[in-house]
């Protein structure tokens, strides 16, 4: 995901790094001519994207599992006691002093919920995805969790076994899944943003950039 | 803006879903980004449902196909814009 990080000028040109690609050229055309005939406005626009990019951006959480990946021993800690390894990245809130980190390895897969409202450890992944929160996945993830998981697009090996861990107000569950093979020449900061939302709930695997497959 | 995702996706998926990996929206670029958020405003400033972009949307996916060498987000993009162009083309 992008930071877009656009000043509210919208002066689009004179510092980009790159020329501008012609459908970016474009998108700039249409966004001007629809600003030009009132149908929308810049910061309308600007709203719909951070509102889009925050529901879908739990940098932080991806940056524990990355350093986790990379450093065995504050691995260790965050498994030991999770919420003073991630208040070491500088992460804490409201809602995330009490971090259990689960460790997801190819013998075992874990998966979060709430089965009571919509817990969730949104200090370390941002809002919680509607999904998370619908009545479905709350009573049916514990009730047949691997075929949850499959609807979701994660088949699971009959032989790994599934552990679903239900958060409360008291306890907050992460998942640190497991480190996608070909990545070892990745920089944290590389590794960081393979790691996904949904990967940190259980509900996907990390998966290695398409230069890093077979 | 009251237009969530969930609403954008349940109005697309099975014609033109929004590229996703792992769940996520992929933006390869910004102005992806900036393309969904004016197919968004403009249709609720036109009060119009998703179900009618989603005519133009699937128009210009199967015009515009994924020429080689452009990404699928690339390409569902540059389609997405042709669309919000088409749409607004065919206001009264």
């Amino acid at each position: 995901m992008h930071d877009h990080d656009h000043d509210h000028g919208h002066d689009h040109g004179g510092h980009h790094e790159r020329p501008a690609s012609q459908p970016e050229l474009r998108a700039r055309a249409l966004e001007a001519l629809l600003v030009e005939r009132g149908l929308v406005s810049t910061d309308a626009i600007d709203a719909v994207v951070s509102y889009y990019e925050n529901d879908v951006g739990p940098q932080n959480g991806a940056r524990v599992i990355a350093h986790a990946w990379v450093d065995p021993e504050y691995k260790a800690r965050l498994l030991s006691d999770g919420s003073p390894a991630i208040a070491e990245l500088g992460f804490a809130g409201v809602e995330g002093e009490h971090m259990v980190v689960v460790e997801n390895t190819p013998s075992v897969h874990n998966v979060i919920v709430c089965t009571l409202c919509s817990c969730y450890p949104w200090p370390v992944l941002g809002l919680p995805p509607t999904w998370y929160k619908s009545y479905a996945y709350r009573a049916r993830v514990v009730a047949e969790p691997r075929k949850v998981l499959g609807e979701m697009g994660l088949e699971l090996d009959p032989d790994i076994e599934l552990r679903v861990w239900d958060s409360s107000a008291e306890v907050r569950y992460l998942v640190l899944p497991e480190r996608p093979e070909g990545t070892d020449d990745l920089s944290e900061e590389q590794l960081a943003a393979l790691v996904t939302r949904d990967a940190m709930i259980g509900v996907a695997r990390v998966e290695a950039p398409a230069s890093a497959r077979p | 803006m009251s237009t969530g995702l969930a609403e954008v996706d349940a109005a697309l998926s099975g014609y033109a879903p929004l590229p996703r990996l792992n769940g996520e929206l992929v933006f390869d670029e910004a102005w992806h980004g900036r393309v969904l958020g004016m197919g968004v405003v403009v249709l609720e400033q036109l009060e119009l449902p998703w179900s009618s972009f989603r005519d133009h949307l699937v128009a210009a996916i199967e015009r515009h196909g994924q020429p080689e060498g452009e990404s699928a987000a690339e390409a569902y993009y540059v389609a997405f814009l042709d669309a919000v162009e088409s749409l607004v083309a065919a206001q009264p």
